[in-house]
């Protein structure tokens, strides 16, 4: 097996390699470049200098969409009075239209033009040349044959004839940067972080032992980790990637910044702005949150559970391996510059129709795979739950972390089918024809929304449910009492599970869909409020009766206490259609969540990582870091979204590739100071950015040179700390007597409810018959 | 070992990949991609090749059984497969929310064509049931007729191969034959179900001549696609609505909208076309992923059939038919729902 490790290792990069390869080679647009060197039939084999080519009635630069006159001439050469023939050209342009005036020319596209043959006998002819409506450098090439009409020789009628070249370029009415393309800045950013991370990861081999580093070393522990089943491996990968893409998905968030930052800018077309507002939104719900959540979750669980490994490891390493695949995917588009334009939830009808880029069909293949493995997740999770609980531990007795990610797969186990449905309907159409959402042939665009949104609100719920469960560990544990209220949690994080379902509707209000439907989800996305605010609440009691450390995650736990609250206040504006209608499509929901999904989600994460970064690698994160992380983290991001909810209110629509604002010469939609905060909150943006890699740097010099951290570093009590720091591969516990091995309940932990209420009871008497309970306790 | 399964799990997904990436534009790139799931199943297929034949490593046998209520000592991939049932339960039924969406929603091509809210020449936009053809006649009905009892005894057979890899009291070479020929006729019976369903959507068949009478004195039975039911059939013609065709054959329904106007002489009468895009792609579509699910099926019966015919089923390791057999229930189960849905209502 061993001697197969390397095989693998290079048939997997090579897998790689050919998928980066061969979408790319694929898309490239052909032929442009032969057009400047051999576009024309030129006459004889080099350019002579004699002949001097022109072209007149070129600006400096160019107003979008004007037409301008052109004349294109040459003098010298064997060209003369009185020959038969004259001369000819032929003329590109990169951008814009050309036209011809007259019958001495002739247009092949609207990028070439070249004489005709009643234009032979001349030497110089005229054209108008249309200026593109966007800012771009125009690049014109002129070929001229100087004839000196002979009809006979070698050449056919062409020796003795002299050619000639010239170029010019030409830019728009602002100067722009030639290599500011914002996908080159993309790709070259993603292969900086992905080498960088390459870079990493040998250090990291390095630093292991810096002996054996070398192929015969490397190769096996490539290998193990490539194919490892081992649920804290995978989960670190799952991390990884998740941290990746985050860090893609910000690069991208930046870009579209800059874009913003001030009104009319043009650093992205509408196109490519389409694209980056795509992929932004589709890598950070689904490379980036759901990866880290899963990361967490594949870490966690068996410990809190006190399991050795999850129900099906194997199951686990595939749902792991499927996401770099549907990445590469949902990114190859933007290689080849043809991303998917749909935006994350890809609506219909625009999704199946020709006019969407060629990527979405990628995107949509690329989601089929992970729907393929937040099933598999899902499938795994579940089970795991239902059957590993450590004797004796009862479902009320599961920690709360537990807790959430159960329901969130729940959530997301019964929801995804329909996504994934969807999808296939969508890829289908786009690539064998059928008519789902074809309106011509009777489809509805609404089918797609109803099966996204039922997928789709249950999935942001899936985000921010593992949050809610990182938050009560880590608020119970800095507080040092049980959280309050454990039992109204549960059923709190329960019943935002099942309302998900029933809610999804308010992302159509503004669809046409029917108005009893409509005010009917108007009230069950109010009813959202109420288990959310019983979780607040009991945050705030555990927290009003404990005594609480301020470590660098209860720091970020306050945070998204914060962020959170006010991130479901904004949410409650919309579930009111009036309001809704007004503000629907605009920045205040942009604001609202991005408040829910970063400051809630993210900002959980970012407790979990300090709290649990102990626990898995056995170092501890630098408190001072983490405290300056918090800091410019916590201001940057506040100072980033809360003048979107102004700006949202003034009228900036989301998805629009850019804005204007009224000025003393212009009248634009919005007021002058949206100027200035689009500045901003752009300059908060990258504050916000670059505070991120604090973090990043804390984690890097932890792994180098962070202390050893103990069992239990912060005093928690569930199951995951009574084992050492980092865990065997297949985790032992210490008991209560000094032994290592399997627990039971009764060696954990005292935040859990041990006494069942009536509900709990009514339960167990369901669940459990007489005979099983007297085997409870091995 | 885990290596191996990784690989399989990595090649796997490489597989889907390329499958769906590819798809369609590439032929060749459709076979390197199934080669790699080909590989994938046969690098774990190897893994579990000698797993239980002949007691030899019979000490390796677990199955990881559950210590949570409520499902304490029950095995884990037992609830793990219904789980994954729970998920297929969701995806067929969105594949029925969108067939409801669009039978109810469209209006029937049968009442628009009745309705004479149509005129000779333009496609209309309606909903043509494949049942209307299906359920047509005895002869078109035959082959999913026949199909719902070959997934019916299949899920017989399956449980019977099962019945007989637990038994202990048996000779071994009994077993071995018994539960081989019984998994073999559940395969039998799979390939069965697909190859008449690619009769009745491409092949069609002949009639012997004593029939023809029974079939409007045609010689065939047409397969769907000749019928010209297909997911770019934007000008469907079909002469249950031709008014000529209708009336040559007396089967013109005289209590109709349509018969009152061409009394009259406000409607011309003619040959309806329509559209039947969005029909012909849920019938399609729906049929085809529970096909899809046959066949995967189809793949697994295949590799333990093999695997039962060098005696590898044994009461320690049957829990394997057992799970193939729960999935077995429930693609059986949908093929229940999905025939009358769409082969007789």
């Amino acid at each position: 097996m061993a001697g197969r490790r390397p095989k693998i290792v290079v048939l997997a990069l090579v897998a790689i390699a050919a998928m980066l390869a061969v979408p790319s080679a694929q898309s490239l647009p052909g032929g442009i470049s032969g057009v400047q060197q051999s576009g024309c039939n030129c006459h004889g084999a080099v350019p002579s200098d004699s002949v001097v080519a022109s072209i007149q009635g070129l600006p400096d630069s160019y107003n979008y969409s004007e037409s301008y006159e052109l004349t294109v001439s040459f003098q010298g050469g064997p060209s003369q009075e009185g020959n038969s023939n004259q001369g000819g050209f032929h003329l590109w342009a990169s951008d814009g239209s050309l036209s011809v005036n007259d019958a001495t020319a002739q247009l092949y596209n609207e990028n070439e033009a070249g004489h005709t043959e009643a234009g032979n006998d001349q030497t110089s002819w005229t054209l108008t040349w249309t200026a593109p409506t966007t800012d771009k450098n125009v690049e014109f090439v002129l070929h001229v044959n100087s004839v000196n009409g002979n009809e006979d020789g070698a050449g056919g009628g062409s020796s003795g004839d002299m050619w000639s070249k010239v170029a010019v370029s030409l830019s728009g009415p602002i100067e722009v940067l030639e290599a500011a393309d914002p996908f080159v800045v993309l790709g070259v950013l993603i292969i900086v972080s992905a080498t960088l991370l390459a870079i990493t990861l040998a250090y990291v081999f390095y630093r292991k032992d810096p002996d054996a580093f070398d192929w015969d070393n490397f190769a096996p522990w490539l290998a193990d980790w490539l194919t490892s089943t081992d649920h804290k491996k995978i989960g670190t990968l799952y991390f990884v990637a998740g941290l990746f893409f985050l860090g893609v998905g910000g690069i991208m968030a930046m870009i579209i910044r800059i874009q913003l930052a001030v009104p009319g800018n043009d650093f992205l077309t509408q196109e490519q702005y389409n694209q980056f507002f795509t992929l932004h939104g589709t890598t950070m719900i689904f490379l980036a949150a759901m990866p880290m959540i899963n990361g967490f979750a594949n870490w966690m669980i068996p410990l809190q559970l006190g399991a050795k490994d999850l129900a099906l490891p194997r199951i686990n390493a595939m749902s792991f391996w499927l996401q770099p695949f549907a990445a590469l995917l949902i990114f190859t588009g933007v290689f080849s510059g043809h991303g998917a334009d749909t935006g994350w939830t890809g609506y219909a009808p625009y999704v199946v129709s020709e006019g969407a880029h060629h990527g979405t069909t990628m995107w949509a293949a690329g989601q089929i795979l992970l729907v393929a493995s937040s099933t598999l997740t899902g499938i795994n999770f579940l089970t795991t739950m239902a059957v590993m609980r450590a004797p004796g531990m009862g479902w009320m007795q599961m920690p709360l972390f537990s807790w959430s990610i159960l329901v969130a797969n729940v959530m997301l186990f019964l929801s995804i089918p329909a996504f994934g449905v969807g999808l296939i309907q969508v890829y289908l159409d786009r690539v064998v024809g059928t008519a789902f959402y074809d309106i011509a042939a009777g489809g509805d665009p609404l089918l797609w929304s109803h099966l996204f949104w039922y997928f789709g609100h249950p999935e942001v719920y899936v985000v921010v449910v593992p949050s809610f469960g990182i938050i009560s560990e880590v608020i119970a544990t800095s507080s040092r009492r049980s959280v309050f209220g454990y039992r109204s949690m549960v059923y709190a994080m329960a019943g935002i599970g099942i309302v998900a379902f029933i809610v999804y509707g308010h992302h159509m209000f503004t669809s046409g869909m029917s108005p009893t439907l409509r005010f009917v989800t108007m009230l069950t996305t109010m009813l959202v409020a109420v288990p959310t605010g019983i979780k607040v609440f009991n945050w705030l009691m555990t927290m009003h009766g404990g005594s609480l450390v301020y470590r660098t995650h209860t720091l970020w736990a306050l945070g998204f206490l914060v962020t959170f609250t006010l991130g479901g206040i904004s949410g409650m504006f919309f579930p009111s259609i009036a309001m809704d209608t007004h503000l629907h499509e605009s920045y205040f929901v942009v604001a609202h969540f991005h408040y829910v999904l970063v400051g809630g989600t993210v900002f959980g994460f970012f407790a979990g990582i300090y709290y649990w970064w102990p626990k898995a690698t056995g170092k501890m994160l630098s408190e001072k870091l983490g405290v300056l992380h918090f800091l410019t983290a916590f201001i940057s991001y506040n100072a980033l979204f809360w003048p979107m909810h102004r700006l949202g209110v003034w009228g900036m629509t989301r998805r629009h590739h850019t804005y204007f604002v009224t000025t003393e010469e212009a009248l634009g939609s919005l007021p002058m100071e949206a100027a200035g905060w689009n500045m901003f909150i752009t300059v908060s943006g990258f504050l916000f950015f670059f505070s991120n890699f604090i973090l990043v740097f804390n984690m890097i010099s932890s792994s180098i040179r962070g202390e050893n951290a103990p069992d239990d570093p912060w005093g928690g009590w569930s199951f995951e700390w009574m084992t050492s720091s980092p865990p065997p591969a297949h985790t032992l516990y210490k008991l209560d007597d000094g032994t290592w091995g399997i627990p039971t309940l009764k060696d954990a932990n005292e935040h859990i409810a041990n006494e069942p209420g009536i509900i709990g009871r009514w339960f167990q008497r369901l669940l459990v018959s007489d005979e099983d309970t007297g085997e409870v306790a091995h | 070992m885990s290596g191996g399964f990784a690989l399989f799990l990595f090649t796997l997904a490489a597989a889907f990949e390329w499958g769906e990436f590819m798809g369609w534009v590439n032929v060749p790139l459709i076979f390197v991609s199934l080669g790699i799931v080909g590989v994938g199943l046969l690098v774990w297929w190897r893994q579990d090749w000698s797993y239980g034949v002949d007691g030899k490593e019979s000490m390796h046998l677990w199955e990881p059984k559950s210590t949570g209520t409520p499902f304490q000592n029950i095995d884990i991939r037992k609830v793990a497969l219904w789980v994954f049932l729970m998920s297929e339960m969701m995806v067929f039924t969105s594949l029925f929310s969108t067939y409801m969406r669009y039978r109810l929603g469209i209006p029937n091509c049968k009442t628009v064509f009745n309705s004479g809210d149509w005129v000779e020449g333009t496609a209309v936009n309606c909903f043509e049931p494949a049942s209307h053809l299906i359920a047509s006649s005895w002869f078109h009905l035959a082959p999913g007729a026949i199909n719902t009892f070959a997934l019916i005894i299949s899920s017989f057979t399956i449980v019977q191969a099962l019945r007989y890899a637990k038994m202990k009291d048996i000779d071994e070479n009994v077993r071995r034959k018994k539960v081989t020929r019984y998994l073999g006729t559940t395969w039998f019976l799979a390939v069965l179900f697909l190859t008449l369903k690619m009769i009745e959507w491409f092949l069609g068949f002949p009639l012997p001549e004593f029939m023809h009478e029974f079939n409007h004195g045609d010689s065939t039975i047409k397969s769907l696609y000749a019928e010209g039911y297909l997911i770019n059939a934007d000008h469907y013609q079909h002469h249950y609505y031709d008014t000529h065709y209708l009336e040559s054959h007396g089967g013109m329904d005289q209590d109709t909208a349509l018969y009152a106007m061409m009394q009259e002489g406000t409607h011309p009468g003619g040959h309806m076309m329509a559209n039947i895009q969005v029909s012909a792609t849920t019938f399609y579509v729906t049929t085809g992923t529970h096909g899809a699910h046959v066949f995967g099926g189809i793949v697994g019966l295949t590799y333990m059939t093999l695997k039962a015919a060098r005696g590898g089923y044994t009461p320690d390791n049957a829990v394997s038919i057992e799970y193939f057999g729960l999935y077995w229930h429930f693609v059986d189960l949908v093929w229940v729902l999905v025939f009358p849905f769409f082969y007789l209502y």
